[in-house]
């Protein structure tokens, strides 16, 4: 420093202070230069009390101008916003004097308007407006809050205070523990529904088994089980007749207890009952008569009652799904899985799409139409599975060499022949955004394609590129599809552009629609989840 | 009677009288200011005197100010979770009383003393009535430079005073405190306005104009030899402190 003129060190110290106090000037006072920048709107409050100019305006807590002038006119308050150029404002957008920190700072929020609402021109007036939310109105709002709450807990008080409100209490207790009660009686009553409810749907299966004639000798062993039963049932008739006339003769404990009075007359009126019972059973009354007279019903009885067994002991033993189920807990595991799946299942319907298309394109330069009919299968939105039969009226092509002589010269010549063919397009797609990547076939050769889709996919850009085993370029096509109804489209696009006699425009139209009955017949097939 | 009511105003006329020289001293130094010829050279040496070498002390002061105010602030806004505000209150107090004051008093510690010690001596060595003699007007020559001076580098030295006094707060708050440095920062930019910043450059530039009247004056009307000078230098440091104060509490109601 010592060597350092005065002028230098004085020049030094003047552009160091300089430096720094540009420095803070354009850190603390960086609106100072900005200011002038922006369109002003004007907003009338009913009051803005706390609210000086400068302060800032926000947009969702982004500032986005400042507040320029404040005046009082006609009994109102009318504030002028300086707002940043590059800011629209919805002309129906609302304008809220806030508050922010413990200490009150005032701010103006605007709201965002409507989508539909046209964008406000400098020097309009914002029509909505919300007056300022102070501490003062706030306190008043909870004072009358906290005298709502004092009623409220008074009247409470004299509901539910007092030896009468608490019996009424304790009444609600046991109501409520007694509903409990039953609510748990009638869960297992319902068990029991449930277990019937099984055996009935192992009996329907052992019946679609006998339908299926692979229990034959079940169905044996219970017509020979009806005729033993009814053996047993008239071996029990003799035995009770045995019994009846013994009794008449007053032997046994019985007879001798039939000896009293009274015992006599109760049991007279019962056999008497009892007779009037069987005379009707014989004359086929009643449903225990004509359960006991017809032979069918007997029969059936029968039968239900062997498969129950049946189904019963085999329950018990574990055989069969019913008795796995009862008996097995990873059955239970299983059933669960089972039923998850077909959740899995019934979503993956909900998201599948087929679509069913049909396009012509028409070439300019070959003067021919192709027609295209298109499978779309789109398991999820964002791939699908597209398959395709193209008409191609110069799909085939003949090469044929021809050597001619003329004039003593041999000239070969190629001579290309175009057939009608059908090629076929298998690709798989996916889609990430609105970008579409494609590949598989095209045409009948391999490809790769790029779809981009704009407009709420209406309009729809592609580039495909195949046929790369020709000898000369690979074939390039560029399509845009723009659907201007729901299932119709137009379609234009410049064919194998880069090919030396076969680019040609063309331009076609198709119709595509989402097709519900192969979407059913596809979802019943089997397919691999990933 | 009219002896003790004497006795009682002649110490106001005294004030008054003297307050008028000082008046006179700097109305003629601002007439010799736009006079020739121009002694650039002098002002410069002025400058550095007043500017340059009265950096290290002002630095100083304004860093330790600085650090003072946030550790201070802090205590008092962590009562209601204010810390924030530290950096702010840092801020503000520099730029619009801090920066100027402490600066202000510091130069006039260093720089001050000297004009009047060297006036003086050159009073009592009678190198002025020399000046005279030369035909070199001496409030020309001597005390306009240093006026100059004075009214120039002091708005300069505290804006780097404010400069480092934040950045000493910021140490503190944000480095020994654990303020977060987003906030501390954001609130500042928040609060100070660019007119604090400029409000305190205008009162020190009066503050550099007062001291350096008062300095000079004290050392130009020196009388009484060796022990005068010393008289003048004291002398001319507590008048320029206590104007310095007194003018800082009207620059104030008149600026904010």
């Amino acid at each position: 420093m010592s060597k350092l003129t005065v002028e230098a060190k004085v020049g030094f110290f003047v552009v160091m202070g300089i430096v720094l106090l540009g420095y803070m000037a354009m850190k603390m006072g960086k609106l100072s230069f900005t200011r002038e920048k922006g369109y002003d709107i004007e907003v009338v409050f009913d009051s803005v009390s706390g609210l000086a100019p400068d302060v800032p305006v926000e947009i969702a807590g982004v500032e986005v101008g400042r507040v320029r002038d404040i005046s009082l006119k006609e009994g109102k308050a009318h504030v002028i916003l300086r707002i940043h150029p590059d800011i629209r404002i919805k002309k129906d957008a609302k304008a809220v004097i806030r508050t922010r920190g413990i200490l009150g700072d005032k701010f103006i929020a605007l709201g965002r308007g409507s989508e539909e609402a046209p964008e406000i021109r400098p020097g309009e007036r914002l029509l909505h407006t919300e007056p300022a939310m102070d501490l003062d109105s706030l306190m008043g709002t909870l004072q009358d809050v906290a005298t709502d709450i004092k009623t409220l807990s008074g009247s409470l008080a004299t509901v539910l205070g007092g030896a009468e409100g608490e019996a009424t209490l304790k009444e609600v207790f046991r109501d409520f523990q007694e509903m409990v009660r039953t609510l748990n009686r009638t869960v297992q009553e319902n068990k029991e529904n449930i277990d019937l409810i099984i055996a009935n749907l192992s009996d329907f299966s052992k019946t679609l088994k006998a339908l299926g004639g692979v229990n034959t000798d079940d169905v044996q062993k219970i017509v020979t089980n009806m005729s033993q039963a009814s053996d047993r049932l008239g071996t029990l008739m003799e035995g009770m007749n045995r019994i009846v006339s013994r009794i008449n003769e007053g032997k046994g404990n019985l007879g001798r207890l039939l000896a009293e009075e009274e015992a006599m007359e109760n049991l007279n009126g019962a056999l008497a009952a009892l007779r009037e019972v069987s005379e009707k059973i014989n004359q086929g009354q009643g449903t225990l008569g004509k359960l006991v007279n017809e032979d069918e019903t007997v029969s059936r009885l029968n039968d239900t009652l062997a498969s129950v067994q049946a189904v019963s002991e085999k329950i018990n033993r574990g055989e069969g799904s019913i008795g796995k189920l009862v008996n097995d807990e990873e059955t239970v595991d299983k059933i669960n899985t089972a039923l998850t799946g077909i959740n899995d299942y019934l979503q993956k319907q909900e998201t599948f799409r087929t679509y069913l298309d049909y396009r012509g394109e028409y070439l300019f330069e070959q003067e021919w139409a192709k027609s295209y009919f298109t499978l779309r299968v789109q398991p999820r939105e964002d791939k699908y599975y597209l398959f395709q039969v193209v008409d191609d009226p110069a799909g085939k092509k003949k090469v044929t060499r021809v050597i001619r002589e003329a004039d003593g010269q041999t000239y070969e010549e190629e001579r290309i022949e175009l057939e009608d063919e059908l090629k076929f397009s298998a690709q798989i797609a996916k889609r990430y955004y609105n970008l579409g990547l494609r590949g598989g076939f095209f045409e009948s050769t391999g490809g790769v394609g790029v779809d981009y889709y704009l407009l709420n996919d209406r309009l729809t850009l592609s580039l495909e590129a195949f046929d790369f085993d020709w000898e000369d370029n690979p074939h390039l096509k560029f399509k845009a599809d723009f659907s201007p109804l729901h299932h119709i489209y137009l379609t234009a696009g410049y064919d194998d552009f880069i090919s030396d006699d076969d680019a040609s425009f063309f331009l076609g139209a198709g119709i595509h629609f989402a097709d519900e009955d192969i979407k059913t017949l596809i979802t019943q097939i089997p397919i691999p989840t990933d | 009677m009219v002896k003790f009511l004497e006795y009682a105003g002649r110490p106001f006329v005294g004030i008054l009288e003297e307050f008028g020289r000082v008046m006179l001293l700097f109305l003629s130094a601002t007439a010799w200011a736009f006079r020739r010829p121009f002694r650039f050279r002098v002002v410069f040496k002025q400058m550095e005197t007043v500017g340059v070498n009265s950096l290290t002390v002002v630095l100083i002061t304004a860093v330790s100010s600085g650090m003072v105010l946030a550790l201070q602030s802090y205590y008092g806004f962590r009562m209601f979770r204010g810390e924030s505000l530290v950096g702010a209150t840092v801020a503000l107090s520099l730029t619009r009383e801090i920066g100027p004051v402490f600066t202000a008093l510091m130069v006039t510690g260093r720089a001050g003393s000297a004009m009047a010690a060297e006036i003086g001596t050159m009073r009592v060595k009678e190198q002025i009535d020399a000046l005279y003699a030369m035909s070199v007007n001496p409030v020309q020559f001597l005390v306009m430079p240093r006026v100059l001076a004075g009214i120039l580098m002091l708005p300069l030295l505290t804006v780097v005073a404010d400069f480092v006094g934040i950045a000493g707060g910021y140490f503190v708050g944000v480095e020994l405190l654990n303020i977060n440095s987003g906030i501390f920062m954001a609130r500042i930019y928040e609060m100070v306005a660019m007119e604090d910043i400029f409000n305190g450059l205008i009162k020190s530039a009066c503050f550099g104009l007062i001291l350096s009247v008062v300095s000079c004056y004290k050392g130009f009307y020196t009388t009484g030899g060796a022990e005068g000078v010393g008289r003048a230098a004291t002398q001319a440091v507590v008048i320029s402190t206590v104007s310095i104060f007194i003018s800082d509490f009207f620059l104030t109601a008149v600026m904010f």
